[in-house]
């Protein structure tokens, strides 16, 4: 006889209190074990023995229970799950709380690093498995149902899925794709999450602008009232706001590049709220601003200093990536993958994307450093006979003006990974 | 403090996750501490079956001092989990301070916090007391025997689970900061003086 999907399996059992046989769905919390899983915590920053040890008694808890949850039989594993909320909570304090590699921290101990390989290790294998649907061919779910319980029990949301490529998607690029490929897959109602989460992202960006008192958008176009305290610029602001700006920027754009990365169909998405064009515009107000501040301080914390100009190189590499992935997928790829024919759509958008584009002087440069303009209005003109010239040269000639009074050699050393 | 990310703002700010409420889980260390108790004197060596043991394999004259050093595990047990506690929990924490000691001549580090992940902080001495008596008991048996008395309980409590993904080849490597622009001085990156002339 073929096996049942979980999701349609009854079992029977003795009532602990009557001794009766009864049936009852395969799914149900009575099934749940009362395990109690504990929040994570990092590591500590000054790795005083009585933290570490706290540490390690708290992460012992949450190896040892992750381990017995992936030991656990196909049922009763997506009974702990579903229902026990403990669990979930304690895979969400990981994701939110788990060191990036980026991040500014002491180096641990090897028995803190040893411990935080060994949960790691544990909290990947533990998303693996619920984002499968089919461990094998008798412990599986029918698709719909599996979608709407990854979705109904925030099993999985945009946040974890954010926070998911960014702690595994560099060593684990390929199981993570068919991860999240197969989320998105069985459950399309997280297309419309990331759509409604994309004015925060957003409005993150602005929020930097806003810090910065470079706010772009009519939120702060209003004249400053003059009993106002007159708004900080990166340049007069304290140097630890200026850290936590640039930190925030940092994640971000790690955040994202790597999300991208792993799961470019949403850059449709992205594409959807203008993403490149607020990107381009972010980059070349607040860039230069913040470059200009990190320079002027030569008489305050070098070390300090010194880490914040490399994670706002690194930002910038990540904005540019980011935009070039987006240009990638909804224009390039669609053009080289269906030839000469179809491609008209895709030409437009491309020009569309750039048009706006054309003032933003530094941001046109850098990205040019990195992607050659050139090179994709050379493959526009291959691929369409009727590609509007005019606005080509346009975008051609902006890009060249943006070079302007820059040595080109230098400008590229400088922005080529090294 | 946490660091600012974007999925912390996400989390706050979009509706797209759960709200969760975290401060319920302030002393949640302290109700898993017992709750792993509970759930290691279900599966772990019964003091009964110890006692058992060495009245089986010793001579009586030999059962006489054994009978004291069994009697200054239960009192340094009593000390760790409390004179309140109920003749059961005290049995219990004396079979895992056996378990612990059986082979061991001192208290050393990975004791000392196995001891108190089980319970919590407590008074050194009594561990001393613990691991001497343990270790004057030992004494009259070949090692094995007594591993394999710790052993068979391991077996019987399921060790052997095959774990998901446990052969998958899983990489450690994470997104570092990729770009490592110097700070220009005066316009100029820095440069590295060598002063090894």
């Amino acid at each position: 006889m073929p096996a049942l999907p979980l999701d349609q399996l009854q079992v029977t059992h003795k009532d602990q209190k009557t001794g009766r046989l009864r049936t009852a769905p395969a799914l149900h919390p009575g099934q749940k074990a009362d395990r109690r899983f504990v929040l994570y915590k990092p590591p500590p920053k000054d790795n005083s023995p009585a933290l570490v040890e706290e540490y390690l008694e708290r992460a012992t808890f949450v190896t040892t229970d992750l381990d017995w949850l992936l030991a656990l039989p196909h049922d009763k594993f997506w009974c702990q799950v579903i229902f026990d909320e403990t669990l979930q909570k304690c895979l969400d304090s990981y994701l939110r709380y788990a060191p990036r590699k980026f991040d500014e921290w002491v180096a641990p101990s090897p028995e803190v690093a040893d411990m935080q390989r060994r949960l790691h290790r544990s909290v990947f294998l533990t998303f693996l498995r619920m984002s499968t649907h089919k461990e094998s061919k008798d412990h599986f779910f029918s698709p719909s149902a599996f979608g709407e319980i990854l979705y109904n029990n925030f099993l999985f949301d945009i946040p974890k899925i954010l926070d998911l490529c960014v702690l595994f998607g560099k060593g684990n690029s390929l199981l993570l794709q068919k991860m999240i490929g197969n989320i998105f897959t069985q459950q399309p109602s997280y297309y419309d999450d990331l759509d409604n989460a994309m004015p925060t992202i957003l409005q993150g960006f602005s929020h930097i602008l806003q810090h910065c008192g470079l706010q772009g958008d009519g939120a702060s176009a209003t004249p400053q009232k003059l009993e106002e305290p007159g708004r900080l610029t990166p340049s007069h602001m304290p140097l630890l706001e200026l850290k936590d700006i640039i930190l925030y920027l940092c994640d971000t754009c790690t955040t994202l590049w790597a999300f991208l990365e792993i799961f470019p169909q949403a850059c449709q998405t992205f594409q959807k709220h203008d993403f490149c064009c607020r990107l381009a515009s972010f980059y070349e107000t607040a860039v230069p601003e913040l470059e200009s501040a990190i320079r002027k301080r030569q008489l305050e914390d070098s070390r300090l200093l010194g880490d914040l100009w490399r994670r706002l190189s690194h930002s910038r590499k990540k904005l540019l990536d980011i935009f070039h992935i987006i240009l990638y997928h909804i224009c390039l790829l669609p053009i080289l993958e269906s030839g000469c024919n179809g491609v008209q759509g895709f030409v437009e958008e491309f020009l569309q994307v750039f048009s706006p584009l054309l003032q933003e002087k530094r941001f046109l440069r850098d990205y040019d450093a990195l992607f050659p303009v050139a090179d994709d209005v050379s493959l526009l003109q291959q691929a369409s006979s009727s590609l509007d010239e005019m606005r080509a040269a346009y975008i051609l000639q902006a890009v060249e003006s943006s070079w302007e009074g820059v040595d080109r050699r230098k400008a590229l050393q400088a922005t080529a990974p090294p | 403090m946490a660091l600012p990310r974007l999925t912390g703002a996400l989390r706050s700010f979009s509706n797209v996750s759960k709200q969760d409420n975290y401060n319920e889980e302030v002393a949640d260390l302290q109700v898993k501490r017992s709750k792993f108790y509970e759930q290691t004197v279900g599966l772990d060596l019964p003091w009964m079956k110890i006692v058992a043991f060495l009245n089986e394999k010793l001579e009586k004259n030999e059962m006489q001092s054994v009978n004291e050093d069994l009697k200054d595990i239960l009192q340094a047990a009593k000390q760790i989990v409390g004179a309140d506690s109920g003749s059961e929990a005290i049995e219990s924490a004396a079979a895992f301070l056996f378990k612990t000691f059986h082979s061991k001549d001192c208290v050393g580090h990975q004791e000392t916090k196995a001891i108190r992940q089980m319970f919590g902080p407590f008074p050194s001495s009594s561990a001393s007391a613990a691991c001497d008596a343990t270790h004057r008991i030992a004494s009259h048996f070949h090692p094995d025997s007594l591993t394999a008395l710790v052993q068979t309980t391991k077996e019987e409590s399921g060790d052997d689970r095959v774990l998901f993904g446990k052969n998958l080849v899983f990489s450690f490597d994470m997104h570092d900061l990729d770009h490592f622009d110097e700070l220009p001085v005066n316009g100029e990156p820095q440069k590295t003086i060598s002063l090894d002339y």
